[in-house]
């Protein structure tokens, strides 16, 4: 199955976070998406962290931010 | 948050009124600074005037301190993923006693009442010091931020030299309001205490937060990581070699290490204008330009104290002084704001469950357009006052107009939060 990719590049505050936000409210147990993102959202992760969402984060080679980000 | 989902529970940034009251007192400042200005046609004639002395000081202790350690307070969670300990009790305690502290110093430099200063230095150092603790506090507990970004350094560093400005303050406050005497002459210790307030806590956390909030609000290229990772090292370095240079009278230090301050002011204003050139805004918003126009202050600032420097005039140093605090740092303070507070607004609905409307909805842009166009109209008038001191009341005026305004249009947002937030 193709993983979807969300990507909330390039785009004002607040879009971008509300385009990860409707992407994890759509996500079924045990879904998962890809977020593309300028920036490492700090309070994004730690908001997963505290409520159980699975997500890795890592740098791309044209310093884009890319999560994985999983519904248990 | 829909039923099947979980969902987020993101309630991690400080109360909204944690910042908002920093951000609402802010413009009250610039409104009495620009009342002073009216009341005083002779206050741009000198640097040492002490209406000049009351000016500087309600706009850099009163609107700028008010409006960075507001932001401070949500950016350092957010950016840095430093949480505050208790941020209302914080906020409430450092605001009081910041307010009346600019205030009594204000007073007291303007009237020549030495209490005042003394009280009002006593107070601004206790606010600032329960500030910077809960900052290290919080900094301590921090997870080591992941990613490139250097603005989790430079805000330490920023926090380091607002520590060092605020004791050569305190030191100032005594000498002048209580005669004590140290072995540093007194225009040594005001340019210590000046520059360390303006490069070093006020430069280094423009550029600390510029690191950030320029790519994501003016959707511009990420600033260069060899640029963000040296600026504000180099920055310091520059300025404890020119204060040592200062202290012990060492006349090719500084005029070495002060070039190379200016030199670093210059790179990050010439580097932020060739990243907004390359924004992928098709049409700059109204805080967008005010940006813009506060670099090329910061710039046209830097040839002022050149000017400063080679001739003995005493409008060079007040033209640098219209320049970097109302030109570079109140336009760029006005724009940030009206970006960060609906932004903070729409947050708060959205973190309460609360369908949150429209940022432009919160935060229109015609008044807010009209409003930066007056900053940089009176700018102009300040410029000019300071070549034609006659001209000061208007200017006065204008400066009046212009943080009044900017007053209104916060609360406008702050009212529609709030309506927007009632059941």
């Amino acid at each position: 199955m193709n993983t979807r990719t969300v990507d909330a590049r390039g785009l004002e505050p607040p879009e971008p976070f509300e385009r990860a936000m409707e992407a994890i409210a759509d996500l079924a147990p045990g879904g998962e998406f890809i977020l593309l993102l300028d920036r490492m959202p700090q309070p994004l992760l730690r908001m997963l962290d505290r409520d159980g969402y699975r997500h890795d984060a890592r740098f791309r080679e044209d310093g884009a931010v890319e999560i994985r980000i999983g519904r248990p | 948050m829909s039923g099947a989902n979980p969902g987020l529970a993101y309630h991690d940034t400080p109360p909204l009124s944690a910042p908002l009251r920093f951000f609402l007192t802010a413009p009250l400042f610039g409104l009495a600074a620009g009342l002073v200005l009216l009341a005083d046609g002779e206050l741009l004639v000198s640097r040492w005037t002490p209406g000049a002395l009351a000016l500087v000081h309600l706009f850099a202790a009163g609107f700028m301190l008010q409006a960075m350690l507001g932001a401070l307070l949500q950016i350092l969670p957010v950016v840095a993923g430093a949480s505050v300990p208790a941020p209302l009790r914080i906020a409430g305690l450092t605001h009081v006693l910041l307010g009346l502290g600019a205030a009594s110093l204000a007073i007291g430099l303007g009237l020549g009442q030495p209490l005042a200063i003394v009280a009002g230095g006593a107070l601004l150092v206790g606010g600032l010091g329960i500030f910077l603790l809960a900052s290290v506090i919080g900094l301590a507990r921090a997870a080591h931020a992941q990613g490139a970004s250097r603005t989790p350094r430079d805000l330490r560093l920023a926090l380091s030299a607002l520590a060092i400005a605020t004791g050569l303050g305190l030191l100032l406050a005594f000498v002048i309001g209580r005669g004590m005497s140290l072995p540093l002459a007194l225009p040594t210790l005001v340019d210590l205490h000046a520059v360390w307030a303006w490069m070093g806590w006020g430069g280094l956390l423009l550029a600390a937060t510029s690191w950030v909030v320029v790519p994501m609000f003016q959707i511009t290229p990420a600033y260069p990581a060899g640029f963000t990772r040296y600026w504000a090292p180099a920055t310091l370095l520059s300025l404890v070699l020119w204060s040592l240079s200062m202290s012990v009278g060492l006349g090719w230090g500084v005029m070495l290490f002060g070039t190379a301050l200016l030199v670093c002011a210059g790179a990050f204003a010439a580097q932020t204008l060739g990243l907004q050139r390359r924004t992928r805004r098709s049409t700059p918003d109204a805080p967008f330009r005010a940006f813009r126009l506060s670099m090329l202050s910061l710039l046209a600032s830097l040839v002022a104290l050149l000017l400063a420097a080679l001739h003995d005039a005493p409008q060079w140093p007040v033209l640098a002084g219209v320049l970097i605090l109302h030109g570079t740092f109140a336009g760029a303070i006005s724009a940030m704001l009206y970006k960060i507070v609906p932004f903070l607004a729409w947050l708060n609905l959205t973190q309460a469950g609360v369908r949150a409307p429209n940022m432009k909805k919160l935060l229109p842009d015609r008044p807010a357009r009209l409003q930066l166009r007056l900053h940089g109209i009176a700018l102009g008038a300040l410029v000019l006052a300071v070549l034609v001191p006659v001209l000061t009341p208007v200017a006065g005026l204008l400066v009046a107009a212009e943080f009044g305004w900017l007053l209104v249009n916060l609360s406008r947002a702050v009212l529609a939060w709030h309506r927007a937030a009632q059941p």
